[in-house]
C-alpha cells in the first residue's frame, strides 16, 4: 500500500499521483499496479441523441400549411396585389433560423451563413416587389453581407481561438464600430453625398476606449486575473 | 343473427403528481445537467450481468414509483408508469450520473450499472430521495443474492418483491405533514462561491474516501458531536480555508446546503422524497474562525433547527407556493422560466457546496456476509463546486465528493483535517491515473 507524502491518505493500489495533490506517489519497493482493475472503468458514457425529429416535423407542416394556405388564399380570394409572397418568405425564412433546433449537427457556420442567405434573398424579394430608386443593391444587400460576415468572424474566432470573455468582448465592440462606420458611408453613398463619418464617430469613439481599456487589461495579467476574479469570468 | 356487444371497460391507469422537492428538478434539466444522483454496493463476488437483469426484472413491479415516465402536463408535470421494456443493466461509467433524457431509454428515470464486484443505481431525484433509493438497491442486491443461490431474508429495508407495494410507500407525505400554522420568511444572504477550471462536458471528478467508522467515532466522541456535525464542520473548515487560499476580494459566509432526512421526524414510509434543505452557516467577515469555534457553530446550528417544528414550518412555507391558486394557473413553461432564473441566481449561490449523510445503512444478518460496503454519489453539481456524500455500513465510512471542476482543493484540505485528527483515510479516484 502507498501513502501520500503531501497528504498522509492512503491511496488506492493503482493510483500513480495523489489525486487531492497530483504529488507523484513514489514507494521504493512496489510499483503503482497497473494491472488490478482500477476503482472505476475507463469507458466514457455518451449523451443520449435528443429526439429532435417530432418538433421538426410540426414546425415544418405549420410552416408550410400557412406558406400554401396563404399563397392560394392570395390567388383565389384576396387577390390584386402579391401579399402572400411576404408570409411565404417569412415563413422560409423561419424555417432557415430553426436549422439549428431540427438538425443538432448542422455546422454554426452553415447556419449563419444560410441565415444571412435567406435575410439576402427575403430583401431581394421585398425589392422586386417594390424596386424603389436601388435600395436593394445599394443599400441592404451591402449590409447584409457584412453583418454576416462580422458575426461568421466572431463564430470562428470563438470557436477556433476558444476566446477569453474579455478578448470576445474587443472583438464585439470592433464589429460594432466597423458596421456603424459602414452604415453611415453605405448611406452616404446611397443618398449621394460627400462620404464623411458623423454620428458614426460617437460610437467608434467609445467603442475604441472600452477596447483600449480591454486590450490592457488582458496584456496586463495581474490586472487581468483581478478582474477575472472581481468579475467571476 | 345475435351480436354480443362486448362493453369496454375504463381501466383507471395511476399516475402520481410531483412532490414538493421533484417539482423543482425537472425544471434545472439541461442538455448539460440532470439531477441525478448515484448509489452502489460493492459486493464481496464478482457481478454477473445476466443474473443481475433478472434481479432487476423481478424487483422492478415492487417498487411502482421508480418505473416511471415523466410527462408534461399544461400547469405540472407528473409521472405516469412505464410499460416500456427496461430498464436493463449496463457496464459501468466513467463519468457516473450522466444527463437523464426523459424522452431516451424507454423513458426511464433510473438506470442500473456493473462493474466488477460493483452494483450501482443511479436516479433522477424526481423519483425518490437517497433513502427510497437505497431501499431499491438493497431489494435489488438481496434478489441478486438470491438468484446467485444464497438465502436472504426480507426486512431491515429488503422490501418482499412478490407482495403489493403498501400505498404509504407511494404517498406524497409532504401533504400529510405540511401544516404549520406560520410560515417563517426565508433571508439568505449570498455565499462564497468555489472557482476553478471547468471540466469538459459531462466530465465528473469522484475522489472516494474510505474510513473506519470505529476511529471516526472516538473523534467525534471527543468534541462530543455526532459524525454529520463533525463532518459538516470539516466541510465548512476546509472551505474557509479555500476562500483564504483564494485571496478574495471580498470575503463572504461559507455554507453548505445539506438535505434532512423527514422521516426521523415524521414517520412515513414513503419511497418518495421526503426531505428538506438546512444550510448550516460560518461567516468569516466576523473574525477568523478555529476548527473547535466552527464545530461549536455547526453543533448549536443543527440542535436549533432539527426539530419537528421548525422542520414543518419550512416544509409548510414550501407546500404553500404550490398550494397558491395564482402560481397552479400559471401555465407549465413560464414556471419552468422563473423556476431556472430563481434558482440560478438565488438558489444556487445560497450555499458553496453540498453534503449528504445517508446514515448507517442496515442490512439483513445472512446478506453482510456478501456485502464489503456501501458508497453514494451527489452527482453533478449545478455549478462548477463541490458536492459531498457519505454513508456507512459496518464499520466502513465512504465519503464520495463529486465535483465538476479540475481543482481538488476542497477535497484536499477536507482529507487532509481527517488525516491530522490521527483518522486513517484511503483515497479511491476516477480522475485518470497518472494524469
Amino acid at each position: 500500500m502507498s501513502y501520500c507524502v503531501n497528504c498522509g491518505v492512503e491511496l488506492h493500489k493503482t493510483c500513480e499521483v495523489c489525486p487531492l495533490c497530483n504529488t507523484k506517489v513514489c514507494h521504493p519497493e512496489q510499483e503503482a499496479d497497473r494491472l488490478s482493475p482500477p476503482p472505476y472503468p475507463d469507458q466514457k458514457g455518451d449523451m443520449d441523441p435528443v429526439q429532435r425529429s417530432d418538433m421538426t416535423i410540426l414546425l415544418s407542416v405549420v410552416l408550410a400549411v400557412t406558406a400554401v394556405i396563404c399563397g392560394l388564399l392570395n390567388l383565389f380570394v384576396f387577390y390584386g396585389t402579391y401579399w402572400s409572397l411576404y408570409v411565404i418568405g417569412g415563413c422560409v425564412l423561419l424555417w432557415i433560423f430553426c436549422l439549428p433546433v431540427f438538425f443538432f449537427r448542422i455546422r454554426v457556420y452553415i447556419s449563419l451563413l444560410m441565415d444571412g442567405l435567406g435575410i439576402a434573398l427575403y430583401f431581394g424579394m421585398i425589392a422586386l416587389l417594390h424596386p424603389g430608386n436601388g435600395w436593394y443593391p445599394a443599400l441592404a444587400l451591402p449590409l447584409v453581407v457584412l453583418a454576416t460576415g462580422l458575426i461568421l468572424l466572431l463564430a470562428v474566432y470563438v470557436k477556433k481561438m476558444h476566446a477569453s470573455v474579455l478578448s470576445g468582448s474587443v472583438l464585439v465592440l470592433s464589429e460594432v464600430s466597423v458596421f456603424t462606420v459602414s452604415v453611415e458611408l453605405l448611406i452616404d453613398g446611397f443618398l449621394g453625398t460627400p462620404f464623411g463619418i458623423t454620428w458614426s464617430a460617437v460610437v467608434l469613439t467609445c467603442c475604441v476606449v472600452i477596447d483600449a481599456a480591454l486590450i490592457t487589461i488582458i496584456r496586463r495579467s495581474r490586472l487581468r486575473e483581478e478582474v477575472r476574479r472581481r468579475m467571476h469570468i | 343473427m345475435i351480436i354480443i356487444m362486448k362493453k369496454k371497460t375504463f381501466v383507471k391507469r395511476p399516475w402520481y403528481r410531483l412532490d414538493l422537492s421533484a417539482i423543482v428538478y425537472p425544471t434545472l434539466q439541461r442538455r448539460n445537467f440532470s439531477s441525478v444522483y448515484r448509489i452502489s454496493v460493492l459486493l464481496k463476488e464478482k457481478i454477473d450481468p445476466v443474473v443481475l437483469q433478472q434481479a432487476v426484472d423481478q424487483t422492478m413491479p415492487r417498487f411502482p414509483t421508480f418505473k416511471v415516465a415523466m410527462r408534461k402536463g399544461v400547469f405540472w408535470r407528473y409521472l405516469e408508469p412505464n410499460d416500456q421494456p427496461g430498464p436493463f443493466v449496463e457496464p459501468d461509467i466513467v463519468n457516473p450520473c450522466m444527463p437523464m433524457s426523459f424522452k431516451r431509454r424507454g423513458r426511464y428515470l433510473i438506470r442500473v450499472y456493473y462493474y466488477q464486484n460493483r452494483i450501482s443505481l443511479e436516479v433522477f431525484h424526481s423519483l425518490s430521495d437517497g433513502s427510497g433509493a437505497l431501499c431499491l438497491l438493497r431489494t435489488l442486491t438481496a434478489v441478486y443474492l438470491r438468484l446467485m443461490g444464497h438465502p436472504i431474508p426480507d426486512g431491515h429495508g429488503v422490501l418482499a418483491v412478490k407482495e403489493q407495494p403498501d400505498p404509504e410507500e407511494l404517498e406524497d407525505a409532504y401533504r400529510r405533514y405540511a401544516n404549520s400554522r406560520v410560515r417563517p420568511p426565508r433571508s439568505r444572504s449570498r455565499t462564497y462561491r468555489i472557482r476553478g477550471t471547468k471540466e469538459p462536458f459531462y466530465t465528473l471528478n469522484i475522489i472516494t474516501g474510505i474510513l473506519a467508522v470505529d476511529q471516526l467515532l472516538t473523534v467525534t466522541k471527543k468534541y462530543k458531536v455526532t459524525v454529520t456535525e463533525y463532518l459538516n464542520a470539516v466541510l465548512l473548515y476546509a472551505l474557509l480555508g479555500k476562500q483564504k487560499e483564494d485571496r478574495v476580494f471580498r470575503e463572504l459566509p461559507v455554507s453548505l446546503a445539506m438535505p434532512v432526512n423527514l422521516r426521523r421526524f415524521f414517520p412515513s414510509k414513503t419511497l418518495r422524497n421526503f426531505i428538506t434543505m438546512v444550510y448550516p452557516l460560518v461567516d468569516p467577515r466576523m473574525g477568523d474562525y478555529t476548527f473547535e469555534e466552527v464545530l461549536t457553530q455547526v453543533h448549536y446550528y443543527m440542535r436549533y433547527y432539527l426539530n419537528d417544528k421548525f422542520l414543518n414550518a419550512d416544509i409548510t412555507t414550501n407546500a404553500a407556493v404550490t398550494q397558491n391558486p395564482l402560481i397552479r394557473v400559471v401555465p407549465l413553461f413560464v414556471k419552468d422560466l422563473v423556476v431556472r432564473q430563481f434558482y440560478k441566481r438565488v438558489q444556487d449561490k445560497q450555499s458553496s457546496a453540498g453534503l449528504t449523510n445517508l446514515g448507517i445503512v442496515d442490512v439483513p444478518e445472512e446478506m453482510r456476509a456478501y456485502v464489503e460496503r456501501f458508497d453514494v454519489l451527489m452527482g453533478q453539481p449545478f455549478s462548477a463546486r463541490t458536492n459531498c456524500a457519505v454513508v456507512s455500513y459496518g464499520n466502513v465510512l465512504s465519503i464520495s465528493f463529486a465535483s465538476s471542476i479540475v481543482e481538488a482543493d476542497v477535497e484536499r484540505l477536507f482529507f487532509r483535517k481527517l488525516v491530522q485528527e490521527g483518522i486513517h483515510v484511503k483515497i479511491e479516484t476516477n480522475r485518470k491515473r497518472g494524469k
